[in-house]
Protein backbone atom coordinates (compact mmCIF):
# COMPACT_ATOMS: atom_id res chain seq x y z
CA UNK A 1 0.00 0.00 0.00
CA UNK A 2 1.14 3.32 -1.29
CA UNK A 3 -1.17 5.30 -2.01
CA UNK A 4 -4.22 6.55 -0.47
CA UNK A 5 -7.19 7.85 -1.80
CA UNK A 6 -10.40 9.87 0.06
CA UNK A 7 -12.59 10.60 -1.85
CA UNK A 8 -16.74 12.71 -1.15
CA UNK A 9 -18.32 11.93 -4.28
CA UNK A 10 -20.60 14.81 -5.40
CA UNK A 11 -18.83 16.59 -2.64
CA UNK A 12 -21.32 20.06 -3.23
CA UNK A 13 -24.19 17.84 -2.95
CA UNK A 14 -22.70 15.76 -0.06
CA UNK A 15 -22.39 18.81 1.58
CA UNK A 16 -25.58 20.54 0.74
CA UNK A 17 -27.54 17.33 2.08
CA UNK A 18 -25.60 17.31 5.53
CA UNK A 19 -26.44 21.36 5.70
CA UNK A 20 -30.04 20.74 4.92
CA UNK A 21 -31.30 16.68 5.71
CA UNK A 22 -35.06 17.81 4.59
CA UNK A 23 -34.04 17.08 1.14
CA UNK A 24 -33.14 13.63 1.88
CA UNK A 25 -35.42 11.41 -0.33
CA UNK A 26 -35.56 14.11 -3.09
CA UNK A 27 -33.49 14.77 -6.46
CA UNK A 28 -30.95 17.74 -5.18
CA UNK A 29 -29.50 20.61 -7.06
CA UNK A 30 -27.27 22.80 -5.90
CA UNK A 31 -27.80 26.21 -7.21
CA UNK A 32 -25.08 29.85 -7.85
CA UNK A 33 -25.57 32.88 -9.60
CA UNK A 34 -24.88 32.45 -12.97
CA UNK A 35 -23.84 36.18 -14.96
CA UNK A 36 -27.27 36.14 -16.47
CA UNK A 37 -29.94 33.46 -14.75
CA UNK A 38 -29.32 30.88 -11.54
CA UNK A 39 -27.33 28.06 -12.77
CA UNK A 40 -26.56 24.23 -11.67
CA UNK A 41 -23.48 24.22 -9.41
CA UNK A 42 -23.73 20.64 -9.27
CA UNK A 43 -26.64 17.79 -8.78
CA UNK A 44 -26.74 14.38 -7.61
CA UNK A 45 -26.88 10.76 -9.61
CA UNK A 46 -30.68 11.37 -9.75
CA UNK A 47 -31.13 14.41 -10.99
CA UNK A 48 -28.43 14.03 -14.11
CA UNK A 49 -30.35 10.87 -15.04
CA UNK A 50 -33.12 12.93 -15.82
CA UNK A 51 -30.96 14.88 -17.88
CA UNK A 52 -29.76 18.00 -15.31
CA UNK A 53 -26.12 18.48 -16.19
CA UNK A 54 -23.76 21.61 -14.26
CA UNK A 55 -24.01 24.43 -15.55
CA UNK A 56 -27.44 24.36 -16.89
CA UNK A 57 -29.89 27.41 -16.13
CA UNK A 58 -31.77 26.79 -13.16
CA UNK A 59 -34.96 26.94 -14.71
CA UNK A 60 -34.40 24.50 -17.84
CA UNK A 61 -33.27 22.39 -14.70
CA UNK A 62 -35.78 22.30 -13.18
CA UNK A 63 -38.64 21.68 -15.88
CA UNK A 64 -36.53 18.82 -16.73
CA UNK A 65 -36.24 17.03 -12.97
CA UNK A 66 -39.47 19.53 -11.36
CA UNK A 67 -39.16 16.76 -8.08
CA UNK A 68 -35.86 17.76 -6.91
CA UNK A 69 -35.01 20.32 -3.93
CA UNK A 70 -33.03 23.54 -5.18
CA UNK A 71 -30.36 24.73 -2.16
CA UNK A 72 -28.05 27.57 -3.06
CA UNK A 73 -24.11 26.91 -3.03
CA UNK A 74 -22.46 27.34 0.31
CA UNK A 75 -19.16 28.43 -0.83
CA UNK A 76 -18.49 28.86 2.72
CA UNK A 77 -19.65 25.62 3.88
CA UNK A 78 -17.67 24.32 0.99
CA UNK A 79 -14.39 25.63 1.94
CA UNK A 80 -14.39 24.86 5.51
CA UNK A 81 -15.61 21.15 4.80
CA UNK A 82 -12.86 20.62 1.96
CA UNK A 83 -9.99 22.19 4.69
CA UNK A 84 -11.33 19.76 7.01
CA UNK A 85 -10.77 17.34 5.40
CA UNK A 86 -6.68 18.38 4.11
CA UNK A 87 -5.81 19.24 7.52
CA UNK A 88 -6.59 16.06 8.34
CA UNK A 89 -5.06 14.45 5.61
CA UNK A 90 -1.80 16.16 6.60
CA UNK A 91 -1.87 15.13 9.80
CA UNK A 92 -2.28 11.48 8.98
CA UNK A 93 0.34 11.81 5.65
CA UNK A 94 3.54 14.02 4.65
CA UNK A 95 2.36 13.95 1.46
CA UNK A 96 -0.93 15.16 0.77
CA UNK A 97 -2.05 16.31 -2.96
CA UNK A 98 -5.72 17.33 -3.47
CA UNK A 99 -7.17 16.63 -6.57
CA UNK A 100 -10.05 18.74 -6.03
CA UNK A 101 -12.32 19.73 -3.15
CA UNK A 102 -13.24 16.41 -1.31
CA UNK A 103 -11.08 14.35 -3.24
CA UNK A 104 -7.43 13.75 -1.87
CA UNK A 105 -4.43 11.60 -2.45
CA UNK A 106 -2.37 11.06 0.28
CA UNK A 107 1.38 9.27 0.57
CA UNK A 108 0.74 6.18 3.33
CA UNK A 109 4.39 4.43 2.30
CA UNK A 110 5.14 2.78 5.77
CA UNK A 111 2.58 4.51 7.41
CA UNK A 112 0.39 1.72 8.76
CA UNK A 113 3.62 -0.28 9.67
CA UNK A 114 4.78 3.02 11.80
CA UNK A 115 1.49 3.32 13.68
CA UNK A 116 1.74 -0.60 14.10
CA UNK A 117 -1.25 -1.50 12.48
CA UNK A 118 -2.12 -3.92 9.16
CA UNK A 119 -3.17 -1.44 6.34
CA UNK A 120 -6.99 -2.62 6.58
CA UNK A 121 -7.29 -1.73 10.24
CA UNK A 122 -4.95 1.68 9.40
CA UNK A 123 -7.66 2.82 5.84
CA UNK A 124 -10.18 2.55 8.84
CA UNK A 125 -8.86 4.41 11.23
CA UNK A 126 -7.83 7.05 8.40
CA UNK A 127 -12.07 6.93 7.39
CA UNK A 128 -13.19 7.00 10.88
CA UNK A 129 -11.30 10.25 11.40
CA UNK A 130 -12.22 11.71 7.75
CA UNK A 131 -15.63 10.88 8.34
CA UNK A 132 -15.52 12.71 11.61
CA UNK A 133 -13.81 15.72 10.57
CA UNK A 134 -15.82 16.52 7.68
CA UNK A 135 -19.13 15.21 9.02
CA UNK A 136 -19.57 12.96 5.84
CA UNK A 137 -19.48 9.08 4.18
CA UNK A 138 -15.83 9.05 3.25
CA UNK A 139 -15.02 6.39 0.13
CA UNK A 140 -11.45 5.30 1.14
CA UNK A 141 -9.55 3.10 -1.32
CA UNK A 142 -5.63 2.41 -1.42
CA UNK A 143 -3.08 0.85 -3.60
CA UNK A 144 0.06 0.90 -4.87
CA UNK A 145 -0.40 3.73 -7.47
CA UNK A 146 -2.47 6.90 -7.15
CA UNK A 147 -4.90 5.62 -9.87
CA UNK A 148 -5.28 2.41 -8.32
CA UNK A 149 -6.43 4.45 -5.22
CA UNK A 150 -8.97 6.50 -6.61
CA UNK A 151 -10.21 3.61 -8.60
CA UNK A 152 -10.66 1.81 -5.13
CA UNK A 153 -12.02 4.60 -3.73
CA UNK A 154 -14.60 5.13 -6.94
CA UNK A 155 -15.54 1.72 -6.96
CA UNK A 156 -16.46 1.78 -2.73
CA UNK A 157 -18.39 4.88 -2.99
CA UNK A 158 -20.34 3.17 -6.32
CA UNK A 159 -21.03 -0.48 -4.90
CA UNK A 160 -22.38 1.61 -1.61
CA UNK A 161 -24.55 3.86 -3.42
CA UNK A 162 -27.94 4.41 -2.09
CA UNK A 163 -26.83 3.14 1.67
CA UNK A 164 -26.31 5.02 4.36
CA UNK A 165 -22.19 5.18 6.56
CA UNK A 166 -19.39 5.22 4.68
CA UNK A 167 -18.51 2.25 2.54
CA UNK A 168 -15.70 0.00 3.68
CA UNK A 169 -12.24 0.39 2.55
CA UNK A 170 -10.90 -1.07 -0.52
CA UNK A 171 -7.66 -2.13 -0.59
CA UNK A 172 -5.72 -2.89 -4.26
CA UNK A 173 -2.64 -5.63 -3.84
CA UNK A 174 0.11 -4.53 -5.33
CA UNK A 175 0.28 -7.92 -7.73
CA UNK A 176 -3.70 -7.68 -8.74
CA UNK A 177 -4.06 -4.15 -10.09
CA UNK A 178 -4.84 -4.88 -13.39
CA UNK A 179 -7.46 -7.29 -12.55
CA UNK A 180 -8.66 -5.10 -9.74
CA UNK A 181 -9.36 -2.20 -12.48
CA UNK A 182 -10.80 -4.86 -15.28
CA UNK A 183 -14.56 -4.37 -14.24
CA UNK A 184 -14.40 -1.06 -13.26
CA UNK A 185 -16.37 1.48 -15.34
CA UNK A 186 -14.55 3.74 -17.79
CA UNK A 187 -16.09 6.76 -16.05
CA UNK A 188 -13.36 6.16 -13.20
CA UNK A 189 -10.53 7.50 -15.54
CA UNK A 190 -9.70 10.70 -15.15
CA UNK A 191 -10.92 12.34 -18.47
CA UNK A 192 -13.22 14.57 -19.85
CA UNK A 193 -16.86 13.35 -19.63
CA UNK A 194 -16.90 13.60 -23.84
CA UNK A 195 -14.25 10.86 -23.76
CA UNK A 196 -16.09 8.81 -21.17
CA UNK A 197 -19.37 9.01 -23.59
CA UNK A 198 -16.99 8.41 -26.65
CA UNK A 199 -15.65 4.85 -25.25
CA UNK A 200 -18.82 4.20 -24.34
CA UNK A 201 -20.38 5.01 -27.83
CA UNK A 202 -17.68 2.62 -29.21
CA UNK A 203 -18.79 -0.32 -26.69
CA UNK A 204 -15.89 -0.13 -24.26
CA UNK A 205 -17.21 -0.08 -21.06
CA UNK A 206 -14.84 -1.28 -18.35
CA UNK A 207 -11.26 -0.94 -18.18
CA UNK A 208 -10.62 -4.37 -19.30
CA UNK A 209 -11.95 -4.03 -22.73
CA UNK A 210 -9.88 -0.72 -23.08
CA UNK A 211 -6.83 -2.74 -21.65
CA UNK A 212 -7.38 -5.71 -24.16
CA UNK A 213 -6.93 -3.33 -27.13
CA UNK A 214 -3.91 -2.53 -28.68
CA UNK A 215 -2.54 0.33 -27.25
CA UNK A 216 -1.19 1.99 -30.20
CA UNK A 217 -4.82 1.84 -31.61
CA UNK A 218 -6.52 3.90 -28.80
CA UNK A 219 -3.93 6.23 -28.79
CA UNK A 220 -4.66 6.82 -32.84
CA UNK A 221 -7.84 7.42 -31.57
CA UNK A 222 -8.26 9.42 -28.79
CA UNK A 223 -4.60 10.69 -29.58
CA UNK A 224 -2.15 11.25 -25.84
CA UNK A 225 -5.67 11.28 -23.45
CA UNK A 226 -5.76 7.64 -25.08
CA UNK A 227 -2.41 6.56 -24.72
CA UNK A 228 -2.45 7.62 -20.64
CA UNK A 229 -6.11 6.03 -20.44
CA UNK A 230 -4.43 2.93 -21.68
CA UNK A 231 -2.12 2.58 -19.71
CA UNK A 232 -3.96 3.55 -16.14
CA UNK A 233 -6.62 1.05 -17.31
CA UNK A 234 -3.52 -1.72 -17.78
CA UNK A 235 -2.15 -0.90 -14.61
CA UNK A 236 0.35 1.52 -15.33
CA UNK A 237 0.17 4.32 -13.40
CA UNK A 238 3.92 6.07 -12.94
CA UNK A 239 2.19 9.06 -11.70
CA UNK A 240 3.09 10.13 -8.15
CA UNK A 241 1.30 12.73 -5.23
CA UNK A 242 2.61 15.83 -5.34
CA UNK A 243 1.93 17.83 -2.04
CA UNK A 244 0.89 21.25 -2.36
CA UNK A 245 3.15 23.53 -1.09
CA UNK A 246 2.35 25.92 1.47
CA UNK A 247 1.93 29.56 0.49
CA UNK A 248 4.84 31.52 2.74
CA UNK A 249 3.05 34.70 4.13
CA UNK A 250 4.23 37.36 6.88
CA UNK A 251 1.95 38.92 9.17
CA UNK A 252 1.74 41.15 12.47
CA UNK A 253 -1.60 41.95 14.73
CA UNK A 254 -2.24 44.44 17.37
CA UNK A 255 -4.25 45.23 19.85
CA UNK A 256 -5.10 48.99 19.42
CA UNK A 257 -4.70 51.14 22.56
CA UNK A 258 -7.02 53.04 22.19
CA UNK A 259 -10.18 52.61 20.35
CA UNK A 260 -9.60 53.83 16.78
CA UNK A 261 -11.68 55.88 14.36
CA UNK A 262 -9.99 58.40 12.25
CA UNK A 263 -7.79 57.30 9.52
CA UNK A 264 -4.19 58.88 10.80
CA UNK A 265 -4.65 56.37 14.09
CA UNK A 266 -5.14 53.31 11.85
CA UNK A 267 -2.08 54.72 9.46
CA UNK A 268 0.31 54.72 12.73
CA UNK A 269 -0.41 51.44 13.59
CA UNK A 270 -0.79 49.95 9.94
CA UNK A 271 2.82 51.64 10.13
CA UNK A 272 4.21 50.05 12.71
CA UNK A 273 2.44 46.74 11.95
CA UNK A 274 4.36 46.51 8.19
CA UNK A 275 7.57 47.18 9.86
CA UNK A 276 6.80 44.53 12.22
CA UNK A 277 5.99 42.04 9.57
CA UNK A 278 8.80 42.68 7.27
CA UNK A 279 11.37 42.17 10.02
CA UNK A 280 10.49 38.70 10.10
CA UNK A 281 14.02 37.26 9.92
CA UNK A 282 13.62 34.30 8.06
CA UNK A 283 11.61 36.45 5.34
CA UNK A 284 13.62 40.15 5.59
CA UNK A 285 14.18 41.62 2.01
CA UNK A 286 11.37 39.55 0.51
CA UNK A 287 8.76 41.19 -2.11
CA UNK A 288 5.13 40.86 -1.51
CA UNK A 289 2.15 40.55 -4.00
CA UNK A 290 -0.16 41.05 -2.07
CA UNK A 291 -1.26 42.54 1.29
CA UNK A 292 -4.94 41.54 3.38
CA UNK A 293 -5.61 44.38 6.20
CA UNK A 294 -8.37 43.43 8.75
CA UNK A 295 -9.50 45.57 11.34
CA UNK A 296 -11.70 44.24 14.20
CA UNK A 297 -14.52 46.60 15.12
CA UNK A 298 -16.04 46.98 18.49
CA UNK A 299 -19.39 46.06 17.41
CA UNK A 300 -17.57 42.61 16.66
CA UNK A 301 -17.67 43.11 12.99
CA UNK A 302 -14.32 43.01 10.58
CA UNK A 303 -12.96 44.83 7.89
CA UNK A 304 -11.09 43.32 5.48
CA UNK A 305 -9.12 45.33 2.45
CA UNK A 306 -7.14 42.84 -0.10
CA UNK A 307 -4.64 45.05 -1.90
CA UNK A 308 -2.37 43.70 -4.58
CA UNK A 309 0.39 45.82 -5.32
CA UNK A 310 1.14 46.47 -8.87
CA UNK A 311 4.94 45.05 -8.69
CA UNK A 312 6.27 42.82 -5.70
CA UNK A 313 7.41 45.05 -2.98
CA UNK A 314 10.05 44.37 0.06
CA UNK A 315 9.80 48.44 0.46
CA UNK A 316 6.99 49.17 3.97
CA UNK A 317 6.65 52.41 2.83
CA UNK A 318 5.45 52.11 -1.15
CA UNK A 319 2.88 49.74 0.65
CA UNK A 320 1.88 52.07 3.31
CA UNK A 321 1.36 54.22 0.48
CA UNK A 322 -1.20 52.38 -1.52
CA UNK A 323 -2.80 51.14 2.16
CA UNK A 324 -3.44 54.72 2.48
CA UNK A 325 -5.85 54.85 0.01
CA UNK A 326 -7.76 52.27 0.81
CA UNK A 327 -7.58 53.42 4.77
CA UNK A 328 -8.18 56.67 4.43
CA UNK A 329 -11.48 56.09 2.03
CA UNK A 330 -13.07 53.98 5.22
CA UNK A 331 -16.31 54.89 6.80
CA UNK A 332 -16.11 52.82 10.33
CA UNK A 333 -19.87 51.99 11.74
CA UNK A 334 -17.53 52.06 15.01
CA UNK A 335 -14.44 52.04 16.27
CA UNK A 336 -11.64 49.30 15.87
CA UNK A 337 -10.00 47.75 17.96
CA UNK A 338 -7.79 45.32 16.70
CA UNK A 339 -5.58 45.01 13.22
CA UNK A 340 -3.51 42.62 11.45
CA UNK A 341 -1.99 42.47 8.30
CA UNK A 342 -0.86 39.59 6.61
CA UNK A 343 1.55 39.99 3.63
CA UNK A 344 1.45 36.77 0.84
CA UNK A 345 2.44 36.50 -2.80
CA UNK A 346 5.94 35.91 -1.96
CA UNK A 347 7.93 36.97 -5.17
CA UNK A 348 11.41 37.99 -6.30
CA UNK A 349 11.46 41.87 -6.78
CA UNK A 350 11.89 43.36 -9.77
CA UNK A 351 14.48 44.75 -10.71
CA UNK A 352 14.83 48.36 -12.56
CA UNK A 353 17.24 49.50 -15.29
CA UNK A 354 17.99 52.83 -13.73
CA UNK A 355 19.11 55.91 -15.60
CA UNK A 356 22.71 57.24 -15.14
CA UNK A 357 22.21 60.70 -16.12
CA UNK A 358 18.54 61.24 -16.55
CA UNK A 359 18.53 65.24 -15.80
CA UNK A 360 20.93 66.71 -17.87
CA UNK A 361 24.77 68.32 -17.46
CA UNK A 362 24.26 69.00 -13.87
CA UNK A 363 23.09 65.55 -12.99
CA UNK A 364 26.67 64.59 -15.19
CA UNK A 365 28.64 66.58 -13.28
CA UNK A 366 27.44 65.13 -9.92
CA UNK A 367 28.13 61.49 -11.00
CA UNK A 368 31.49 62.82 -11.84
CA UNK A 369 31.90 63.98 -8.86
CA UNK A 370 31.06 61.06 -6.75
CA UNK A 371 32.79 58.60 -9.76
CA UNK A 372 36.02 60.77 -8.58
CA UNK A 373 35.45 60.72 -4.63
CA UNK A 374 35.15 56.76 -4.95
CA UNK A 375 38.35 56.68 -6.95
CA UNK A 376 39.94 58.61 -4.45
CA UNK A 377 38.51 56.72 -1.63
CA UNK A 378 39.57 53.33 -2.71
CA UNK A 379 43.11 54.43 -5.19
CA UNK A 380 41.52 53.10 -8.17
CA UNK A 381 38.25 53.46 -10.51
CA UNK A 382 35.22 51.68 -9.15
CA UNK A 383 32.78 53.10 -11.95
CA UNK A 384 33.45 51.65 -15.26
CA UNK A 385 31.39 51.89 -18.52
CA UNK A 386 31.45 49.46 -21.86
CA UNK A 387 32.89 51.09 -24.76
CA UNK A 388 33.65 48.71 -27.72
CA UNK A 389 36.87 48.43 -28.84
CA UNK A 390 37.00 45.81 -32.14
CA UNK A 391 32.98 45.13 -32.47
CA UNK A 392 34.52 43.56 -35.66
CA UNK A 393 36.97 40.96 -34.18
CA UNK A 394 36.62 37.59 -34.28
CA UNK A 395 38.87 37.48 -30.90
CA UNK A 396 35.99 38.08 -28.66
CA UNK A 397 37.76 39.47 -25.59
CA UNK A 398 39.13 42.28 -28.23
CA UNK A 399 35.62 43.37 -28.98
CA UNK A 400 34.46 45.14 -25.75
CA UNK A 401 36.44 46.51 -22.89
CA UNK A 402 35.59 48.77 -19.36
CA UNK A 403 37.24 52.04 -19.28
CA UNK A 404 37.01 53.84 -16.16
CA UNK A 405 33.66 56.06 -16.22
CA UNK A 406 34.43 60.20 -16.31
CA UNK A 407 37.73 59.21 -18.62
CA UNK B 1 45.77 33.07 -26.92
CA UNK B 2 46.59 36.21 -27.23
CA UNK B 3 49.52 37.70 -26.30
CA UNK B 4 50.04 40.43 -23.53
CA UNK B 5 50.69 44.05 -25.96
CA UNK B 6 52.14 45.12 -22.52
CA UNK B 7 50.39 48.36 -22.61
CA UNK B 8 49.13 49.63 -19.41
CA UNK B 9 45.98 47.88 -18.27
CA UNK B 10 44.02 47.75 -15.57
CA UNK B 11 42.79 51.08 -13.50
CA UNK B 12 43.93 53.42 -15.58
CA UNK B 13 43.41 51.96 -18.87
CA UNK B 14 41.33 49.51 -20.74
CA UNK B 15 40.05 46.28 -19.46
CA UNK B 16 39.10 43.43 -21.60
CA UNK B 17 35.74 41.81 -21.26
CA UNK B 18 35.64 38.53 -21.80
CA UNK B 19 38.72 36.91 -21.74
CA UNK B 20 39.57 33.35 -21.88
CA UNK B 21 39.61 31.22 -18.81
CA UNK B 22 42.44 28.41 -18.60
CA UNK B 23 40.10 24.91 -17.73
CA UNK B 24 41.25 21.44 -17.54
CA UNK B 25 40.10 19.65 -20.55
CA UNK B 26 40.47 15.51 -21.30
CA UNK B 27 40.51 15.58 -25.14
CA UNK B 28 40.95 12.52 -27.65
CA UNK B 29 43.71 12.08 -29.53
CA UNK B 30 42.18 14.26 -32.29
CA UNK B 31 41.44 17.29 -29.81
CA UNK B 32 37.76 16.54 -28.89
CA UNK B 33 36.88 17.50 -25.52
CA UNK B 34 35.75 14.33 -23.52
CA UNK B 35 35.41 15.81 -20.20
CA UNK B 36 35.60 19.24 -18.39
CA UNK B 37 36.90 19.81 -15.14
CA UNK B 38 34.17 22.17 -13.40
CA UNK B 39 34.89 23.07 -9.32
CA UNK B 40 36.77 19.76 -9.18
CA UNK B 41 34.75 17.07 -10.44
CA UNK B 42 35.60 15.83 -13.83
CA UNK B 43 32.43 16.33 -15.48
CA UNK B 44 31.74 14.10 -19.31
CA UNK B 45 30.45 15.93 -22.24
CA UNK B 46 27.62 14.47 -23.38
CA UNK B 47 27.26 16.35 -26.97
CA UNK B 48 29.16 18.71 -29.27
CA UNK B 49 26.72 21.20 -30.77
CA UNK B 50 28.97 23.17 -32.45
CA UNK B 51 32.56 23.57 -34.04
CA UNK B 52 34.29 25.94 -35.44
CA UNK B 53 37.55 27.63 -35.75
CA UNK B 54 40.14 31.02 -35.62
CA UNK B 55 43.29 31.50 -37.67
CA UNK B 56 44.13 35.16 -37.19
CA UNK B 57 46.76 37.56 -37.52
CA UNK B 58 49.02 34.55 -38.85
CA UNK B 59 51.54 37.68 -40.34
CA UNK B 60 52.09 38.20 -37.05
CA UNK B 61 51.43 36.82 -33.91
CA UNK B 62 48.83 33.75 -34.80
CA UNK B 63 45.83 32.80 -33.20
CA UNK B 64 44.96 29.45 -34.05
CA UNK B 65 41.69 28.33 -32.00
CA UNK B 66 39.31 25.55 -32.03
CA UNK B 67 36.28 26.19 -30.95
CA UNK B 68 33.45 23.89 -29.32
CA UNK B 69 30.06 24.82 -27.98
CA UNK B 70 29.61 21.37 -25.65
CA UNK B 71 26.90 20.35 -23.64
CA UNK B 72 28.15 18.36 -20.48
CA UNK B 73 26.79 15.70 -18.90
CA UNK B 74 24.78 17.53 -16.03
CA UNK B 75 23.08 19.54 -18.82
CA UNK B 76 25.52 22.96 -18.72
CA UNK B 77 26.39 24.42 -21.56
CA UNK B 78 29.93 25.83 -21.95
CA UNK B 79 31.92 27.45 -25.27
CA UNK B 80 35.42 25.83 -25.08
CA UNK B 81 38.40 26.51 -27.61
CA UNK B 82 41.89 24.68 -27.99
CA UNK B 83 44.92 27.41 -28.43
CA UNK B 84 47.14 24.97 -30.94
CA UNK B 85 49.40 28.09 -30.49
CA UNK B 86 50.27 27.06 -26.84
CA UNK B 87 48.36 23.70 -26.70
CA UNK B 88 45.75 25.20 -23.75
CA UNK B 89 42.38 24.92 -23.10
CA UNK B 90 40.30 27.59 -22.51
CA UNK B 91 36.55 28.75 -21.75
CA UNK B 92 35.07 31.75 -23.01
CA UNK B 93 31.14 32.74 -22.10
CA UNK B 94 29.95 32.90 -26.38
CA UNK B 95 31.37 32.98 -29.23
CA UNK B 96 32.30 35.81 -31.01
CA UNK B 97 29.30 37.72 -32.44
CA UNK B 98 30.84 37.91 -35.69
CA UNK B 99 30.80 34.23 -36.22
CA UNK B 100 27.53 33.80 -34.74
CA UNK B 101 26.46 36.18 -37.87
CA UNK B 102 28.33 34.50 -40.19
CA UNK B 103 27.00 31.05 -39.09
CA UNK B 104 23.61 32.20 -39.31
CA UNK B 105 23.96 33.17 -42.70
CA UNK B 106 25.66 29.90 -43.22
Amino acid sequence: MKVACLLIPDFAVAVARRDHPETRGRPLIVAAAGEDAPRVRACCPQAVRSGVSEGMVLRRALSLCPKAAVVPADERALAETAAALRTLAERHSPAVEEAAPGHLHLDVRGLAQLAGLADEAYLADLQRAASAASGLPVSIGAGPGVFAAHAAAAAASAEHAGKTGAPPPVLVPEEGVAEFLAPLPVEVLPLPTAMHQRLRLLGIERLGQLAALPRSAVAAQFGPAGARAWDLAAGKDTSTVVPRRPERTAGAAMELPAPASTAEQLLAATSALLQQALEAPALRGAAWRRCTWRLELESGEAVVRVVTFREPTSDGERMLFVLRQKIARLTLPSPGVRLSLKLSGLCGEYGHQAVLWPSGPRRRRELLEAAEQLSARYGEPQIFRVVEVEPWSRIPERQLALVAFGR
Amino acid sequence: MVEDSGTAAGAGGLRPLNTPIPTAVDATPSGVPRAVLRRGKLVPVARIIDRWRIDDEWWRAPIVRRYFLVELRDGHQLTLFHDAVHDAWYRQPYPAPVERVQRRGA
